[in-house]
């Protein structure tokens, strides 16, 4: 029966864009009708008689649904949600703009090479910390009914996701060789053959990327 | 009963604030609290009802938030703004007017 009741309200709601506010209205209708449905039986209806009593309580969705099919056809992100992405993300890209200038400093005024590069790879971490924390919490696309249309929606938003994800890393990881490159080289003056750990981070990336492929494939399995 | 209900309908935003001004709440709870109130006389159609919410939240005179219940479904909660409760009382002062005007003539 609540399965019924479930089907009664998403065939009110076929025509209706699928849009945070329409999917949330779904759900709250759905959820309270069932615990009417449940309070029925409670007091010693049948199934059919709750079910019917329950439909008939909800009258004409038409002015409802209507109002949700005219504004918000697509549910961009709020100005809030911008914010604070665009907060996370310069915040991120600061640190690691800064995570050099760690290394340089202790090593040229403190004369400690090591202490320098254990902050710089500090920041670098809290850094892409930031990023993935950021990209994990934001929300995924929420499958509505199982069509394919809306797996492949899922997919493409679950893909994009992981594409910026990978990009922010992939540059991150860019970046430390780059200056791991230049530091090891003007330290100890290895110019000559420093440069084969452009080859070694190409592997490594390579590797990387492999691993997380093949995650992915055991995920979807 | 249908000249009633015609006269209610007027004034279904009204009675949901009422039943927001004591605590937040939710569809089916404040419709329960209307039915208890009312000895069964009265109850909101859901189409009404969660249409009065859109528009009531819309007009930013009440909030809506997801309760976080562990077990069953999630809850839609709703709670008044001061705005809410602002119009709640000037909406409860033209009744009580209107009221007495009516006695007077009918």
């Amino acid at each position: 029966m609540i399965t019924k009741i479930r089907a009664y309200i998403n065939r009110a709601f076929e025509d209706v864009p699928k849009t945070k506010k329409s999917t949330d209205m779904q759900e709250e209708l759905i959820s309270n009708l069932i615990e009417k449905f449940n309070d029925q039986l409670r007091s010693g209806k049948s199934e059919d008689e709750a079910y019917t009593a329950v439909i008939a309580g909800i009258g004409d969705l038409s002015e409802l649904t209507e109002s949700l099919k005219e504004r918000h056809v697509l549910s961009a992100p709020s100005a809030q949600d911008r914010k604070t992405s665009a907060l996370f993300i310069s915040a991120a890209v600061m640190i690691y703009i800064m995570s050099p200038m760690a290394l340089i400093f202790s090593s040229e005024v403190l004369n400690q090479e090591v202490m320098g590069l254990m902050i710089m790879f500090g920041m670098i971490a809290i850094a892409t910390g930031l990023l993935v924390f950021h990209f994990n919490s934001k929300p995924k696309y929420l499958k509505e009914d199982d069509t394919m249309i809306e797996d492949f929606k899922e997919w493409k938003s679950s893909r994009d996701k992981d594409k910026a994800l990978y990009d922010a890393l992939s540059s991150a990881f860019w970046l430390i060789v780059l200056a791991i490159y230049f530091y090891v080289s003007f330290t100890y003056h290895w110019w000559s053959f420093s440069w084969i750990i452009f080859i070694i981070a190409s592997a490594i990336s390579n590797i990387a990327k492999a691993f997380l492929n093949l995650s992915r494939h055991d995920h979807e399995k | 009963m249908n000249i009633t209900s015609e006269l209610l309908r007027g004034h279904t935003e009204t009675i949901i604030l009422r039943q927001l001004l004591d605590k937040d709440s939710y569809g089916y709870e404040i419709n329960k609290a209307i039915q208890e109130k009312t000895n069964n006389q009265y109850e909101l159609k859901e189409a009404t009802l969660y249409s009065a919410f859109r528009r009531l939240e819309t007009a930013g005179l009440i909030l809506s938030y997801w309760g976080d219940e562990q077990t069953g479904a999630r809850r839609r909660y709703y709670a008044i703004t001061t705005e809410g409760r602002n119009l709640y009382s000037q909406n409860r002062k033209d009744w009580e007017d209107a009221k007495t005007l009516i006695e007077t003539l009918i």
